[in-house]
């Protein structure tokens, strides 16, 4: 019997205690089942595959639903039913059919766990999934079906105000630094079948402590930005030919485990900036291509976005008269950056002031025509405005600019543009 | 009355009405078609139309193959080595999606005809709900299936659109690739040895819903083992998008490789330089129309198929002229001359360009040109031929002039062919200020760039002066210039003038003196600069000979449209087609009524609306109801008002009803500020 906790716990490291619980909970045959389980955790902590190898390893009939595919309650029932009992093409509409087929298969699902996977989408289901399937026991009368929660939030949010029955939890914390390094570790051997691969007549042999070090070495850079162990897998598989580059082109040995962490950092440090992206190819300076006038649309409104409609007579119309210097505008002059409009996000503006700017940004005469307002919504379609009223109000249509400073920044630069002239942060520099 | 079996009463459905309707719009189809497809000028339209079109097609696929070829590996490739994420191509397509459906309609079949039967096209309109999009991609990949196995599978059930789930879909594809012990059909065990991939293009990646797309990527990315999914994303702006609309938890799902379609820009000057700047093509745009084109394309919309609809649109307008339109092509002139009517030398003689000949030519011949068919038959063949053997050589001299120019600092003439077109049908290029500037600026140039582009200049010519005897002529002549180049080398250094030396011993007066006076006097040109100055000057006097004005010709209206007034068709301006229609309801409805002189009259007989509208303009920001009654009133029934101050409710209705549907077209709005006021929206016009 402890043979197969032992074996559990080597195939699934830094989780010993889960398994424990859980071998707790279905690993002996004599006991009943509980009625409900509810463990959370953050991604990628090793939930659902401790959970089903613990469940393989006992010998328990179990099925895993993931709630994702489950849109509606009725996929959900019947994938269920043809799960668990087998049952392939019957209609389940209701909790009431579901409970009313799950006692028609009694024998079927003795002794039988059900695996609810990204459970947190229960809550936006139908009021009554949740609590009916923590009292899946009770309501079956009887039958031993136990039913296991996954999820990355805590039971607190499930709280409503009927009470319901407190499942048992189990909680699955982040990996920390040691056990992340450990885990790492198991990937060696794709790490090796690389080298062989892709190492032209320069393949060579390691062994598990030379990995670790890269494994340390890598580490060091993402620790601090990174927890999830897949991506981290990710880009520690992605990296490691360039670790070991040195080695291959015969600059440096395999013990010169300094030299060679030298030479990868800049690399690493690269690849923090890329993390998360996933894109494989380096992807060429972005140039977007767009029509003339619809640059200069974009530019109006990201003038629109982030000058207050007050400054628009100072900054766009010839004679605007002198401003008086007010105390006001002293002290605006040494505003904190926090306060900048460019900082502070776009703000709505109407239609009618985008054409306005437009025109007065645009130095030759163009034509009103529909080719002109076409680009407007399909700078929307493009997601670089976002439009803030809803399509029937003919008058008045409101929008949003998308685009940081920086891009507009570009924009300006192709068409020759100056933008800092016309933003009112920078009319005081 | 058909029979039903139903003895209820209600509405019964006999499905034969649609094919009564296709039918007879087919008819109709045909009876317009009939109007013009006798004439001369439709069947000249017809075919060239036809091979434009081929020829862009062809091109199309030819400016798509590499990218496609590309994706196509990528797709081929993708499950070569076990994966943990789903491979996915992005796109990287650049805005207008109109001309991009072309390619992603190519992709698909290329995809069925090399990978793989199942292919997805998901577009984000259809899909706003998962439910939508998953029942939709099942759909679309069992159905397909379904109909190639139709005949061969008798159990083929038909699966409603609510049961399209990914169970199915996994059953379905198990099915398919069951493992080749348990297949019984001998047809199926062909096909057993790879599992195809299913592949899910999504052309429009910004205008899916994100949550959506989400969700559906980790279903399919947990499905990964059973269903081995790719993805295929046109992305209209820029990488940036794909990560914005997924979170880290999602982007990590998938695997992203990254391919640029071609720009635009490049695709425009591609159709333009292969196929309507080439001799297959004789119809040319004018200088201000052609520029109209490139206008939109550049400034409103980069759409390429937008400006081949233009293209097209001007050539129908260009053709529907008349009969002696039909010239408008290379070969078999003066057979068509031979059999035109006398209607049609009529329809010739009234183009602009033959007052201009008759005016250059001798009395009697004016007569016979006005009057002898026959004799004008012979004139009008002598200048068309004229113009037939200019056409080539304008577009093979542009090219020239293109390789000699477009890298020149400043580019005066423009970078590009297009640009050198649009100056050349405008005007004479060859005496143009830019021309000139250009001339001076290649005075400079260094032997290597001049050699270089001598060669590529005769090389041109050698490619595309089939049977012209002047391209030999030219080439020979080219081909010494570029000799003398090459030998210039041994004879250099001999010829090396010996510099007068200025003596360091000299006073600072005497220097100054020798200063001014070397650069008063011009160098002697050495060796090299002779011979790129002959150089410049035999090419400067080829273009001058080719590149003439297309004006220059006698009947140039028949290869050239120049008609700036399709603008108006082209660009649509709904505002002032509005204003027009209300202000001025003459234009459009053609009633001898309505006629009026000055904007401002309003009679009686127009519209309501329109004289409610005519009325509003005069008006403020806010229009007293009332008094807007008042003067309507005045207008449609000049006595009744005089007389009865109480208003007749027809008249009222009308009014009400008048300014309701200036409401609806949003020129004014009701007002919470005055009672009985509306607002004015509008303003000027």
């Amino acid at each position: 019997m402890m043979s197969t906790l032992s074996r559990l716990e080597s195939t699934l490291p830094c989780r010993s205690s889960q398994i424990g619980q859980l071998y707790n909970l279905f690993g002996h045959n004599e006991e009943p089942f509980p009625g409900s389980v509810y463990i959370s955790g953050g991604p990628s902590v090793g939930k659902s595959i401790v959970v089903s190898r613990v469940l393989e390893e006992v010998g328990v009939k179990h099925a895993v639903i993931n709630m994702i595919e489950c849109y509606t309650s009725k996929i959900l029932y019947e994938t269920i039913l043809s799960k668990l009992c087998g049952l392939v093409d019957t209609k389940c509409e209701n909790m009431m059919d579901f409970i009313d087929h799950l006692q028609r298969n009694r024998s079927e699902i003795h002794r039988s766990v059900l695996i609810i996977d990204k459970a947190d989408k229960l809550r936006t289901m139908d009021f009554n999934i949740f609590p009916g399937f923590l009292k899946l026991k009770e309501l079956t009368g009887g039958i031993h079906i136990s039913v296991i929660f996954l999820s990355q939030i805590i039971l607190q949010k499930f709280y409503s105000k009927t009470n319901i029955v407190e499942p048992i939890q189990i909680t699955f914390p982040q990996y920390n630094k040691d056990e992340l390094l450990e885990i790492l570790t198991l990937d060696i051997d794709y790490a090796r079948n690389l080298i062989i691969n892709n190492a032209k007549g320069g393949g060579f042999e390691f062994d598990v402590d030379f990995y670790r070090n890269y494994l340390n070495v890598f580490l060091s850079v993402f620790y601090r930005n990174c927890r999830d162990l897949t991506e981290l897998r990710y880009i520690a598989r992605s990296n490691f030919l360039n670790y070991c580059q040195p080695i291959i082109s015969k600059e440096n040995t395999i013990s010169d485990s300094l030299a060679l962490w030298r030479k990868v950092a800049p690399t690493l440090k690269q690849a923090l900036q890329n993390l998360y992206l996933r894109v494989s190819t380096v992807t060429l300076p972005q140039s977007l291509e767009l029509p003339f006038y619809a640059k200069y649309l974009l530019i109006a409104a990201y003038l629109a976005s982030y000058n207050p409609a007050k400054d628009d007579k100072r900054l766009f119309m010839k004679y605007h008269g002198k401003k008086t210097k007010t105390l006001r505008d002293v002290k605006k002059k040494s505003k904190v950056s926090e306060q900048l409009n460019t900082v502070l996000g776009p703000k709505p503006f109407s239609f009618d002031r985008l054409l306005a700017i437009f025109y007065s940004i645009v130095e030759d005469k163009v034509g009103f025509n529909n080719n002109l307002l076409v680009q407007v919504s399909s700078l929307v379609e493009l997601q670089l405005l976002s439009s803030l009223s809803d399509s029937s109000s003919l008058d008045g249509a409101k929008y949003k600019c998308n685009v940081n400073f920086d891009f507009i920044q570009t924009v300006c630069k192709m068409v020759g543009f100056n933008i800092r002239k016309y933003l009112s942060d920078f009319s005081h520099m | 009355m058909a029979a039903t079996v139903s003895v209820s009463k209600g509405v019964f459905v006999f499905k034969n009405g649609a094919k009564a309707a296709s039918k007879k719009s087919r008819t109709k189809d045909k009876r317009t078609q009939s109007l013009y497809c006798d004439s001369l000028w439709y069947k000249t339209y017809k075919s060239l139309w036809e091979s434009i079109e081929t020829q862009i097609q062809e091109l199309n696929n030819a400016m798509f193959s590499n990218i496609l070829c590309s994706l196509v590996n990528f797709l081929k490739n993708c499950y070569k080595d076990t994966v943990s994420e789903i491979p996915a191509a992005a796109l990287l397509t650049g805005i207008n999606m109109p001309d991009h459906s072309v390619q992603f309609k190519t992709l698909k079949k290329e995809i069925k005809r090399s990978i793989t039967p199942h292919v997805v096209t998901l577009s984000g309109e259809d899909c706003h709900s998962l439910k939508y999009l998953v029942e939709i991609m099942v759909n679309q990949l069992v159905k397909s299936e379904q109909l190639i196995d139709e005949d061969s599978d008798s159990d083929t059930r038909q699966i409603k659109k609510s049961q399209c789930s990914f169970t199915l879909l996994q059953a379905w594809y198990e099915e398919l690739y069951q493992p080749p012990g348990t297949a019984n059909s001998p047809k199926k065990q062909k096909t057993k040895h790879n599992k195809n991939i299913i592949v899910v293009i999504i052309p429009d990646f910004e205008n899916f819903a994100p949550k959506v797309l989400q969700d559906f990527i980790q279903i399919a990315s947990s499905y990964l083992n059973v269903l081995p999914f790719v993805f295929v994303f046109g992305v209209a702006t820029s990488l940036n998008a794909v990560h914005r609309s997924l979170p880290c938890y999602v982007s990590s799902r998938i695997n992203i490789q990254v391919f640029h379609s071609t720009p635009s820009t490049v695709y425009l000057n591609n159709i333009l330089e292969n196929i309507l700047f080439s001799r297959q093509c004789p119809f040319h745009l004018g200088g201000k129309v052609f520029n109209l084109f490139t206008d939109i394309f550049l400034f409103y919309d980069l759409s390429v198929s937008g400006f081949i609809q233009n293209f097209k649109y001007a050539m129908l307008e260009h053709f529907c002229y008349g009969n002696v339109m039909a010239l408008c092509q290379r070969k078999h002139i003066k057979q068509i001359i031979s059999d035109f009517s006398h209607d049609d030398l009529e329809n010739a003689r009234r183009l602009m360009s033959f007052r201009k000949l008759v005016e250059s030519e001798s009395p009697e011949a004016r007569i016979a040109l006005l009057t002898d068919d026959n004799y004008f038959r012979n004139v009008l063949l002598r200048e068309v031929r004229k113009i037939v053997a200019y056409l080539p050589n304008l577009h093979l001299f542009l090219r020239c002039l293109h390789v000699l120019v477009g890298d020149l600092p400043k580019a005066p003439l423009g970078k590009q062919v297009r640009e050198l077109y649009a100056c050349a049908v405008s005007r004479n290029i060859t005496k143009s200020q830019e021309y000139k500037e250009c001339f001076q600026l290649l005075a400079f140039q260094s032997r290597d760039e001049l050699c270089n582009k001598v060669k590529r200049i005769t090389d041109l010519i050698v490619n595309n002066s089939e049977g012209l005897e002047v391209g030999r002529v030219i080439t020979d002549r080219l081909n010494r210039f570029l000799d003398n180049l090459h030998n210039l080398d041994q004879e250099e250094d001999e010829n090396e003038v010996a510099q007068e030396g200025i003596s360091e011993l000299m006073g600072r007066l005497q220097l100054r003196e020798k200063l001014l006076q070397m650069s008063k006097q011009n160098k002697p040109m050495n060796k090299y600069e002779k011979i790129r100055s002959g150089l410049l000057n035999f090419l400067s006097e080829q273009f001058e000979i080719y590149l003439q004005e297309p004006t220059d010709f006698h009947f140039h209206e028949i290869f050239f449209f120049n008609d700036i007034s399709v603008q108006t068709h082209i660009i649509g301006s709904h505002r002032a087609a509005i204003h027009t229609a209300l202000n001025d309801p003459h234009v459009y409805l053609q009633c001898p009524c309505c006629e009026i002189a000055t904007d401002s009259v309003i009679l009686p007989s127009m519209p309501d609306i329109s004289i409610v509208y005519k009325l509003h303009l005069e008006c403020g920001k806010m229009i007293n109801l009332y008094d807007w009654l008042q003067s309507f009133l005045s207008i449609v029934d000049p006595q009744e008002t005089e007389d009865n101050p109480k208003v007749s409710p027809q008249l009222q209705a009308r009014f009400t009803q008048a300014v309701a549907e200036l409401e609806y077209l949003g020129f004014i709005k009701s007002s919470k500020r005055k009672t009985d006021h509306v607002a004015r929206l509008t303003w000027g016009g």
